[in-house]
């Protein structure tokens, strides 16, 4: 007998708004969800690694000290060799982010112009201007503006500069340049204190997984032990298949992750981008934000190429290719292989509930929305199917029943 | 752990050594057995599980008394179980549907052991389950026998 049933647009609306509201209360205590979330998804990577510790005879305690010292030698040593990177970074913070965004802005320009050229038509001043007016960006720079950045004119020290078209693109840079500096002095203090807030939550993480590992098995006992007699067995059913789909989907979220991006590595090693890996990592952790992520890691490496080989112009649709490439290998080779088996859920829900995500909690709703949607709904289809099994429904009333009678039989005397 | 009670004072391990499924396992053993239990307390009159339904575990009966009744006539109860029995055990290998219904007859402390969690135990404690396993398959071999014996007095008594 098949008592399942699927979920509703009442359950629907209820896992929507209870996404929200999680994800606003979520976004008050990040300093603490972020560590737990990393810290869950650790859990489930690391626990097949205890589990092959015990079948060889070691207890679980042992296994769970040995596993999370080397995960604690790894973190260590992963902080060794990216700290000097980051370090380096972050003291030239200011100039590199002006640099990327002069590259993104003269990226955008040579497009313009190649389209130009391509189609002489569109490429007339009173063209370029119509389709560019509503285009401004926050800089006042317009994209017909930006054209004309390709080739800065060399001027001598001293030297009277004419009052030509080149001259007034340089004007333009500079607006950028002083707009992106601006912005860098405002907000690199901000997010320096921000950085070192988040150490000690960071530090969390190890020992939670500790804990995780170690008390996980009675934790959830514990909280099986709530469930009322009548929904005892088909909950528990329900729990196993959940916790399955998120074990696979996290392992396989990793797998696919160091797939994607030894693959990308590889691409851009080929391309003689530098720091290929490293990039290719970013890029691979950045796609964990479905759709979006992967835009933005792509635009990432692009601005890197424009930036790191300005003389090159076909180097970043050599980076976008290989993007495309490894995307598709990613859908129809590493996905099956690795997430195939992972909590389904309609690509528009995907796209509509990461905006809603941003619009409701910001940058902590964008990161945390995919996760929490996913605990919501697996929740909400088992309380859905529960409360819609009416044999379940009565044995609970059922036992509710004797439980009252049993409660009462001493208290009336004759 | 510093203060918890050794496994052989501890007084569900000592039940547990009687069931049938558990008596080759030492009381360590038992102890990393014990670990996957779930606990439940049933009143008199209150349905463990219902014919139909997907099978999940075997349940052992710690104390108290279960009856297995078919649903047509749940007047006829095919068995009575009392402390140290198990039932359920078929949905320990497969995922079918219980073919009766279980049902306290008075209060019962009943113990559950999940298939996804014995399954675990076959990957971390491959030698602990493995004996649980053949006790098992010793248990459905008798009833087995016992259902071909009966067939058989059956057709000659008609």
């Amino acid at each position: 007998m098949n008592r399942e049933l699927a979920s509703g647009p009442v359950v629907w609306l209820g896992i929507i708004l209870t996404t929200c509201l999680l994800l606003v209360l979520f976004q008050t205590v990040l300093w603490l969800v972020l560590p737990v979330l990393i810290s869950v998804v650790a859990y489930y990577i690391l626990s097949p690694l205890v589990h092959m510790a015990m079948a060889h005879g070691i207890t679980r305690n042992r296994a769970v000290m040995v596993v999370t010292i080397l995960l604690t030698i790894f973190l260590a040593a992963l902080a060794i060799i990216i700290y000097p990177k980051v370090a380096h970074v972050a003291t030239n913070w200011q100039a590199k982010v002006g640099d990327y965004a002069q590259s993104g802005a003269k990226l955008v320009a040579a497009a313009q112009k190649s389209i130009g050229k391509l189609t002489p038509f569109t490429s007339t001043a009173h063209h370029l201007k119509a389709a560019t007016d509503g285009l401004k960006d926050k800089t006042g720079t317009t994209a017909t503006e930006k054209e004309k950045v390709v080739t800065p004119p060399v001027v001598k020290p001293g030297a009277k500069v004419p009052a030509t078209e080149e001259t007034s693109v340089q004007t333009d840079t500079d607006a950028i340049d002083d707009q992106v500096a601006a912005w860098t002095n405002k907000n690199f203090g901000d997010l320096a204190l921000e950085l070192l807030r988040w150490i000690p939550s960071l530090l969390l993480i190890p020992y939670m997984t500790y804990f995780f590992l170690l008390d996980g098995p009675r934790f959830k006992r514990f909280l099986v032990q709530a469930i009322p007699n009548a929904f005892f067995e088909k909950t528990l059913y329900l729990f196993y298949r959940v916790e399955d789909q998120l074990r696979r989907y996290f392992q396989g979220l990793l797998a696919l992750t160091v797939l994607d991006g030894t693959c990308l590595g590889i691409g851009l090693w080929c391309l003689g981008i530098n720091a290929p890996f490293f990039l290719g990592g970013v890029a691979a952790v950045m796609a964990w934000l479905p759709y979006l992520g992967s835009i933005a890691g792509g635009l990432l490496v692009v601005l890197v190429a424009a930036h790191d080989f300005p003389a090159d112009p076909w180097l970043p649709y050599q980076v976008v290719a290989v993007f495309a490439g490894v995307r598709l290998l990613d859908d129809f080779v590493f996905m099956p292989l690795t997430v195939g088996r992972s909590l389904s859920m309609h690509p528009l829900v995907t796209v509509l509930m990461i905006l809603l995500g941003g619009a409701v909690a910001g940058v902590a709703g964008l990161l945390l929305v995919m996760p929490v949607l996913g605990v919501v709904m697996v929740a909400g289809q088992i309380v859905g199917e529960l409360l819609t099994d009416q044999r379940i429904l009565a044995r609970h009333i059922h036992a509710k029943e004797l439980r009252r009678r049993r409660a009462r039989v001493d208290l009336f005397l004759n | 752990m510093f203060f918890g009670i050794t496994p052989s004072e501890n007084p569900r391990l000592k039940l547990l050594k009687n069931v049938v499924l558990f008596k080759d396992l030492s009381m360590r053993e038992l102890a990393v057995v014990d670990q996957m239990f779930h606990a439940r307390h049933y009143l008199a009159d209150e349905v463990i599980f219902d014919e139909g339904e997907e099978g999940q575990g075997l349940f052992v009966v710690l104390s108290g008394r279960v009856k297995i009744t078919l649903p047509v006539d749940v007047d006829t109860v095919l068995i009575e179980l009392g402390p140290g029995a198990f039932f359920g055990e078929v949905a320990l290998l497969d995922q079918s549907v219980r073919t009766a219904q279980a049902r306290a007859i008075e209060d019962a402390e009943i113990v559950a052991l999940f298939r996804t969690e014995f399954y675990s135990l076959l990957e971390t404690h491959s030698g602990i389950a493995s004996r649980i396993s053949f006790q098992l398959a010793r248990v459905l071999a008798a009833r087995l026998r016992q259902a071909v014996l009966n067939t058989n007095r059956h057709h000659e008594a008609s």
